[in-house]
């Protein structure tokens, strides 16, 4: 519990760095801002064209892709920027005594600020190409209704799960320094692994169950699905999906400030 | 007199690998049952010694001899291995040359990230501000990146904040080598109004007469253990003998 009460303690070094973070990545580009939304829109260009060419995809596929897209971004962002929280600021951990779970949490609000802005890509391509009627019901949906109430929800897993994991491979890299390196290729790994160039829930939806369970049991799968369902699809979430999800995140961020509090003491000494 | 810092049996022991620890060479040496490559070695041993409140006391020794460990320890950066180590009051942060800087914020910008992490308010950061700026003697570099500011402006910069946090006690880590002699004395002004202030004062050098000019006591370190403490006059002498004799004075 201390974990979270010093950084409401510390929020102006918090405000600080996070200040700091979006300085440092933006200080030297005219485009500013602009950048953070040209990743994913190269991106979901690229990859749009080569769906509707190659795979036959449907022209409403850039919304589908885009609402998975996002939230993956922001997940693979606050992992790889979480690894190097500790190790990157080195000179504040050896001179100064402060809680280190801020550096961490820092990248992640950070990356929160990141997340809205290229949530603006998933508004715009949702209106730009809504869901095509169902070919076999012909019933078209409405994005935007009570479903997206459950936005908060899936939001709040969502924060939950990366402070988790941002804390556990944070201090895991100042142990062993190849923990960031083992994070970018997991994450190349869940760009597959997870519903985002294909709609995993759906596909799996009428196959074995335990197949479906397995797929879910990665807490990251059943959180871009809920974003999926909520936003492209237009319903509520698996319940099923996201409480799996929500228990998964619990106990890994059960183990990540665990672990961070099990390293904390040593860090200046690692450094 | 009231203690400020009291260390008790002290030891820091800490431990050198040769390579940068990486999970898949220690998972792979468990695998083939290797043990893996680690030297231990004690910073600090059985070293124990109080300062007291309003004291200014000096560390010496020469490179490796335990100093910057101590200072670390009094930070509370790091734990001690053995012993134990009590800090009374607020803690100026280990201060060493561009210590706790980001080269691509400003001068200012460092300065908020720098106070916050002392534990000062917004409020109280946008109050000292002004005066802070005009001590550093930086001018218009406080809105340029860190990066352009030569060593000295960097020392300046950190000393004008420190000098500003009103700490109890001031941690400081041969920094006042380095600024220019104007700058330099207008330190030392600052070191004696904290004296008269009746703050604490833990100071590493290598220059006995800055040592002489600023403590009363002294604390000599030899290999992790402390070699000779007392009056700053004696010690100083007793170190500088083995400087330039290489023995180790019996201590008369």
């Amino acid at each position: 519990m201390q974990t979270f009460t010093d950084i409401v303690r510390y929020r102006f070094v918090l405000e600080n760095l996070v200040a700091k973070n979006l300085k440092t990545l933006y200080r030297n580009m005219a485009l500013g801002f602009f950048w953070s939304i040209l990743n994913p829109l190269v991106m979901a260009i690229v990859l749009t064209a080569v769906q509707l060419r190659f795979f036959g995809a449907r022209h409403d596929w850039p919304s589908m892709f885009l609402c998975a897209l996002i939230p993956y971004n922001f997940f693979a962002y606050c992992l790889s920027g979480s690894a190097y929280s500790v190790t990157g600021n080195a000179s504040l951990v050896t001179k100064v005594r402060f809680p280190r779970q801020i550096l961490p949490v820092s990248v992640i609000v950070t990356n929160l600020v990141h997340f809205a802005i290229q949530s603006s890509l998933v508004v715009a391509s949702l209106l730009w190409f809504p869901k095509i009627a169902d070919p076999e019901t012909g019933a078209t949906v409405a994005w935007f209704g009570w479903q997206l109430l459950w936005l908060p929800v899936i939001l709040v897993v969502n924060i939950g799960l990366v402070v988790g994991v941002g804390l556990l491979v944070a201090g895991a890299n100042v142990v062993y320094r190849d923990v960031q390196y083992i994070v970018e290729s997991v994450m190349t790994v869940m760009f597959w692994l997870c519903p985002l160039v294909y709609d995993g829930g759906a596909m799996l939806a009428n196959g074995p169950r335990w197949q479906f369970w397995l797929y879910f049991a990665n807490p990251l799968s059943g959180l871009l699905d809920s974003y999926r369902r909520v936003l492209f699809h237009g319903t509520a979430p698996d319940l099923g999906v996201l409480g799996l999800a929500a228990l998964v995140t619990a106990l890994l961020g059960a183990w990540g400030v665990r672990s961070f509090w099990k390293h904390e003491h040593r860090f200046a000494d690692l450094l | 007199m009231e203690p400020a810092i009291r260390f008790e049996n002290v030891g820091k022991r800490y431990v050198v690998r040769h390579q940068r620890p990486f999970l898949a060479r220690e998972l792979l040496r468990s695998v083939l049952q290797r043990p893996s490559h680690h030297n231990e070695f004690w910073a600090l041993r059985d070293v124990s010694f109080t300062i007291g409140k309003g004291e200014s006391v000096a560390i010496l020794g020469t490179n490796g001899s335990g100093k910057s460990t101590t200072l670390a320890l009094i930070a509370q950066t790091t734990p001690p291995t053995e012993g134990a180590v009590t800090v009374h009051g607020r803690l100026g942060p280990l201060l060493e040359l561009g210590a706790g800087f980001h080269p691509d914020l400003t001068g200012y910008e460092n300065v908020y990230l720098n106070a916050s992490l002392l534990g000062l308010s917004r409020r109280e950061v946008d109050g000292l501000l002004g005066r802070i700026v005009e001590y550093s003697g930086i001018g218009d570099f406080i809105d340029a990146p860190i990066q352009t500011y030569s060593t000295g402006m960097k020392a300046r910069l950190g000393f004008a904040v420190v000098a500003h946090i009103d700490p109890d006690v001031l941690l400081l880590d041969e920094v006042l080598s380095v600024g220019d002699g104007q700058f330099a004395h207008k330190c030392e002004a600052t070191i004696r109004q904290f004296q008269q202030a009746g703050k604490t004062l833990c100071f590493v050098s290598h220059s006995p007469s800055q040592v002489l000019a600023l403590c009363q006591r002294a604390i000599w370190l030899y290999g992790g253990r402390v070699q000779q403490m007392g009056a700053a006059a004696e010690v100083c002498a007793a170190y500088q003998r083995f400087l330039d004799d290489g023995v180790l004075g019996d201590q008369a």
